[in-house]
């Protein structure tokens, strides 16, 4: 084992150094000196860095059918690619801790049980310290940025105000969805009553959703836009969203609900302000002022 | 250890009435299971007289027909329960006879053979091998289910299975796989191991032990059947009122779970009194294994938690035969009291499962480690800290019903809190294995792979824990792939782990590695096959319990089920192993690992007194290791620094 | 004999457990393999019924081939109709036990085929009593050519809710890729004074509809109206393909 000291031989020629200097740093570079310390800390760099390519497939993989498509998503998407940052240097430790002992410190293979055994190590502050400090404010952050989150979500999709705390310009659509066994019915109470089976909303206005069921639990996901809310027999839920993109995406339920559960899915159709009007025309509805 | 002599007492014992066991001598399995269909088909036919058919309204006659088979279910039970003899102790101590010492002996298997395990036996050593046995079936059948399904999702261009039967196997696979890994380490190595780890003659209540697992048998035969009388066609945690929709085979699950139900609250209670006060002398709370202390923090959470699933399936059953509303809004009923009272058992359930694996990695470690467990004090305080929060996070499976957007701040802090206690366990985990020497036997090799799993598990956990996330993932493949990882990665990989570690003493043999070996390895890597592209489909946006699919999400499902049909191979070769080994392995010594615990001081096969004198106990058990040369070395600085500081004064 | 014995091949300890491991893999393959076939779907539901192609017919898409298509709705079997037949070896089927008497089923079956791209005319006879619809929008007609069905003659975009006897609603969306398919006809019920005839039914009410097909897909149809038994009456017949469910291949 080699010990780093770096203070000059007696009877050399160099002056001597002054002596009342203490050097506080001792025990951290004896530590460092180790032959183990250095490959495990390369080790972690190198997990650690293996964050960058599993958030983006993360990502990646969410957005393959077309998210984000509403301010919720990103926020979603955000707070995932987030909490995989934070989390990788816990994932690195262990995974660099588990792999370094089955060659670093010395293995024994046979039937027999060992001879030679490990250092008698009951406890060590520091270690114990820094991984119950780091977790702790590893959760602190979770849950500070999660409830932010949650609030800041609650209110794009409850209250009156856009994500970005405007308040809105657009007036808000309403939308009255039916979950049942086994399909997905929308009713506009504000457009004239019409119903359909798809979803048609105009971009970048507020919808709110007040969902209910006619028989058992369905949850009411839709998938691009990150919203999702059970359809409860005997209860109204609400929630709201504001899309910001152009397209056809997924309604799904989320809820087992029966036989054709898996049949159970429609679409959202995002469109521009006058196809949604020219739609409503067509159904039968009238345009609200 | 010292060993000590105590004078025995003469106690006078009661008078012997007919031969030692009395009716025990004449019940078995064959005679509860005879007795149990006897009463059941006895129960349906007159039943069947009773209830008036031949009305007009169909509907009328199918009421009937779910109280009939309700009754017949619960026959069923009672009739198994008076066949194994089950009864037999309260008539005989009604009837003014009580049981003798050579009765006690009686029950407890002496003399009798191979012939024990399949009578009402109170021997701790007994119930342990029939609890492995139970869970090792219940695997296999949960298995074959998993492989069922997995040929569904993977067949992506047609229904292989009738939805309907595929919603029953989905929540009969839940069910059958929640019971037997809750059952599978407090099970065999809480009711064999625990006993002898803590020095003593058999636990507390040797009778309510028999008693625990016949009630477990008995539950089983209702759960299996509902196959064939139409299904569940409900996920495992049965969400109501869809439940109320279901065909007769409804029944058989919510009777499967109120006698199971029974089941664990017994076996918790004989956990915890064992545990509490049947140490040896000298078994200070400082010096019980952590093995022990995983089983009692189980139990605990089981005895308390449990009654709440059990009512929730009593009030179910009652909407199901009786037609009331305990669940259904028409009538005055709420769709969230089931959900609370699921979840309120639904999540300290899953420490139920995961924290005895845990413990016992944490206890088998040390040997193969040669090293004394990382900061037992930290240890315990995880246990302590996962059961006092696991009560307070169960809104978590709740975040999306609707029934309280306020409650997710609440629920987001605790979820996140318990990761510390849990984080605790991961301390230890990681600071006995730091620096230690590894001896690369099998149990060891299963502690990587559970720490591996349960750390996957645990992170994908704490994207579930925070609402904005589970508002996209919950519902979808990505919670299922999140709990495999948990309780199967983690839970059953660890259970397989300890149970090849206590091999030796439980079955005299030592377990074949090599076919072990192949068979766990192979499962792990498939595994993470399986699961982690299960995660990918959950971002995808694929929920759950579905059967077909968007084509987006084929890729990501082939590889499962080629994942899962290898994950099979590999579970059959470890059961090959763990037979072949059983019968005709390697003879083993008492102590094969040089391990310091007392079930390891004992001979192999275990009497049936298990010490012949009680042991004393005068240290804990991880006493290994060296002195670490780097004190030295620290002290050494230290004394030249404090030279240094001194001379600057 | 061949693992051991002086004639044959002495096999190792380890070969031998080498063989044995792979026997319980095979056997353990094998019984997999087995309740997949036994338990699998083509046992469970009824024989495909395919739509007659009658010639060609004039849309609002252009000409398109015509085929048509003919169901009945009875409320119970009888002698003269007997029924979807449970078959009595499967595993999982309550109808095969004690299926009751008084459960309605499509008649003569439920597994449809239709060709793409075309129009179909479905003609359905409906011989059952009324239930009420829980969601009006079922009482409505969706999806067909001019958003109308036919019912005894008269063309009619919705009946009344309690007049609903069953619907007959063609599931949207089996996979993303596929093209949409909606169609929903509420099926009108026969009076409750109506008196039984000859056959043991009332006299039907007819009821045509048509829709046009889209590419070739996979789909599923039930009933929404609640006819089953059970919480709502969602229970029974009304999960039950064969009974009051079925699939639509569009090929």
């Amino acid at each position: 084992m080699s010990i780093v000291d770096d203070r000059p031989a007696a009877g050399s020629d160099q002056p001597e150094e002054p002596t009342n200097r203490p050097d506080v740093t001792y025990r951290l570079r004896e530590w460092l000196s180790r032959p183990y310390v250095r490959p495990i800390l390369t080790m972690f760099v190198v997990f650690c860095l293996l964050v960058i390519p599993i958030g983006w497939l993360v990502v990646f993989f969410m957005n393959m059918s077309g998210a984000p498509a509403s301010d919720i998503m990103s926020e979603i998407e955000k707070t995932i690619l987030v909490f995989t940052i934070v989390s990788a240097p816990l994932m690195a430790i262990t995974l660099t801790i588990i792999i370094y002992s089955l060659v670093g410190w010395g293995r024994v293979t046979g039937d027999e049980p060992p001879m030679q055994e490990s250092p008698a190590i009951r406890s060590n502050a520091i270690g114990t310290y820094l991984w119950i400090g780091a977790t702790s404010l590893l959760a602190a952050f979770l849950v500070i940025w999660g409830l932010v989150e949650l609030a800041t979500i609650t209110a794009s999709s409850y209250g009156s105000v856009s994500a970005n705390q405007q308040p809105n310009a657009v007036k808000p659509i309403d939308v009255n969805v039916t979950g049942q066994q086994w399909l997905w019915s929308f009713e506009y109470p504000d457009q004239g009553k019409i119903s359909n089976e798809v979803l048609v909303v105009p971009i970048n206005t507020p919808i709110y959703f007040n969902v209910t069921s006619v028989d058992v639990i369905h949850s009411f996901w839709v998938v691009e836009l990150g919203i999702k809310i059970d359809a409860n027999p005997g209860a109204i839920t609400n929630t709201g969203v504001t899309p910001n993109k152009l397209g056809n995406f997924n309604i799904r339920c989320a809820e087992l609900c029966g036989m054709h559960h898996a049949y159970m899915e429609t679409q959202i159709q995002v469109v521009t302000q006058d196809q949604f009007d020219s739609w409503v025309r067509e159904m039968g509805g009238k345009r609200t002022v | 250890m010292t060993a000590v002599i105590h004078e025995q007492q003469a106690v006078p014992q009661p008078k012997q009435h007919g031969k030692p066991g009395g009716f025990l001598r004449h019940t078995n399995i064959v005679t509860g299971v005879l007795l149990g269909v006897i009463l059941a088909v006895a129960t349906y036919v007159i039943g069947g007289l009773l209830v008036p058919w031949g009305t007009e309204d169909s509907n009328f006659a199918q009421v009937g027909q779910e109280a009939l088979i309700a009754a017949t279910y619960a026959a069923w039970v009672i009739g198994f329960m008076i066949g194994i003899g089950a009864f037999a102790g309260p008539i005989r101590w009604w009837l003014g006879h009580d049981l003798t010492h050579a009765d006690a002996e009686y029950m407890a298997g002496k003399d009798q053979g191979k012939w024990k395990y399949w009578k009402y036996t109170t021997d701790h050593k007994v119930v342990g091998i029939q609890y492995l046995v139970m869970a090792m079936a219940l695997l296999g059948f949960g298995g074959l289910l998993a492989m069922l399904i997995r040929t569904e999702l993977g067949v992506t261009w047609a229904e292989v299975f009738d939805p309907n039967f595929y919603n029953s196997i989905i929540g009969t696979h839940g069910i059958v796989m929640v019971i037997a890994m809750i059952i599978v380490v407090a099970g065999p190595l809480g009711n064999f191991i625990m006993p002898l780890m803590i020095g003593a003659r058999d636990m507390a209540f040797p009778r309510l032990n028999a008693l625990s697992f016949w009630l477990l048998f008995a539950a089983v035969p209702p759960l299996a059947s509902n196959l064939l009388l139409g299904g569940i066609r409900d996920g495992w945690t049965v969400y109501q009122p869809l439940g109320t929709q279901a065909p007769v085979g409804m029944i058989g699950y919510q009777i499967c779970i109120i006698t199971f139900a029974f089941s664990t609250g017994i076996a918790g209670v004989n956990l915890i009194t064992t545990i509490v006060t049947m140490r040896a002398r000298g078994m200070t709370w400082n010096r019980v294994p952590i093995f022990v202390i995983g089983i009692l923090a189980a139990a605990i959470m089981g005895l308390v938690w449990f009654p709440m699933y059990q009512y929730s399936q009593v009030l179910a059953l009652s909407d199901f035969a009786f037609q009331s509303s305990f669940f259904i809004p028409q009538n005055g009923g709420s769709v969230w009291l089931y959900e609370n009272l699921f979840w309120l058992l639904g999540h300290p359930e899953v420490y139920v499962i995961v924290i005895p694996a845990t413990a016992a990695l944490l206890e088998l470690m040390v040997v193969f480690l040669r090293k004394p467990l990382f900061s037992y004090k930290i240890a315990v305080a995880g246990f302590a800290g996962v059961v006092g929060i696991s009560s307070l996070v169960w809104v978590h499976h709740m975040y999306m019903t609707g029934w309280s957007p306020a409650a997710g701040y609440p629920f987001m802090l605790s979820t996140e809190l318990i990761s510390i206690p849990f984080g605790f366990l991961v301390l230890v985990m990681l600071g006995t294995i730091w620096r230690g020497k590894v001896w690369t036997r099998l149990p060891m090799m299963c502690v990587y792979a559970m720490i591996w799993n349960k750390i996957i598990g645990g992170i994908t956990g704490v994207y579930l824990s925070d609402v904005p996330v589970d508002q996209y993932m919950h519902g979808s493949m990505f919670v299922v792939a999140h709990f495999h990882f948990m309780l199967m990665g983690a839970g059953l990989f660890g259970a397989m782990g300890a149970i090849a570690y206590w091999f030796p003493k439980m079955t005299g043999r030592m377990l074949n590695e090599r076919i072990g070996s192949i068979g766990f390895w192979l499962s792990f890597f498939a595994f993470q096959l399986t699961f982690g592209s299960m995660f990918v489909a959950g971002l995808q946006g694929q929920p759950r319990r579905v059967l077909q699919f968007d084509n987006a999400f084929n890729v990501s499902n082939w590889l499962s089920t080629i994942g899962a049909y290898l994950i099979g191979v590999g579970m059959l070769i470890f059961l090959y192993a763990i037979i072949t080994s059983w019968r005709s392995g390697q003879v083993a010594p008492s102590n094969p690992w040089g391990a310091k615990t007392l079930e390891w001081q004992t001979a192999t096969p275990v009497p049936l007194e298990n010490f012949p004198v009680l042991p004393v106990v005068t240290s804990d058990p991880y006493d290994y290791g060296v002195p670490d040369p780097y004190l030295a070395i620290e002290k050494k600085l230290s004394d030249e620094n404090q030279d240094v500081t001194a001379g600057a004064r | 004999m061949f693992l051991t014995g002086n004639a044959g091949v002495r096999l190792s300890d380890g070969a031998k457990r080498g063989l044995l491991t792979v026997l319980t893999v095979f056997i353990g393959v094998l019984v997999v393999a087995g309740s997949v076939l036994f338990l699998g779907k083509n046992q469970q539901e009824p024989a495909v019924l395919a739509a007659t192609v009658i010639g060609t017919a004039s849309t609002p898409q252009g000409e398109l081939p015509h085929a048509t298509v003919e169901l009945s709705i009875y409320p119970n079997p009888s002698s003269s109709v007997p029924g979807p037949v449970p078959v009595g070896s499967r595993i999982g089927d309550p109808r095969s036990a004690n299926a009751p008497s008084g459960w309605p089923f499509y008649w003569p079956s439920t597994t449809l085929q239709l060709p793409a791209n075309s129009l179909i005319t479905m003609t359905v006879h409906q011989y059952d009593g009324s239930t009420t619809v829980w969601n009006n929008y079922f009482a409505k007609v969706h999806g067909t050519v001019d958003g109308t069905a036919i019912y005894n003659g008269k063309a009619q975009k919705e009946i009344e809710p309690d007049n609903v006897a069953h619907t007959f609603t063609i599931h949207q969306y089996a996979e993303v890729t596929q093209d949409g398919f909606f169609v929903s006809v509420p099926m009108l019920a026969v009076p409750s004074n109506a008196k039984n005839e000859a056959n043991g039914y009332p006299k039907p009410q007819d009821i045509t509809f048509s829709f046009i097909t889209g590419d070739p897909g996979e789909y599923v149809w039930n009933c929404e109206d609640p006819c089953g038994y059970g919480y709502v009456n969602f229970g029974g017949v009304m999960s039950e393909r064969g009974w009051m469910s079925g699939t639509v291949t569009v090929v």
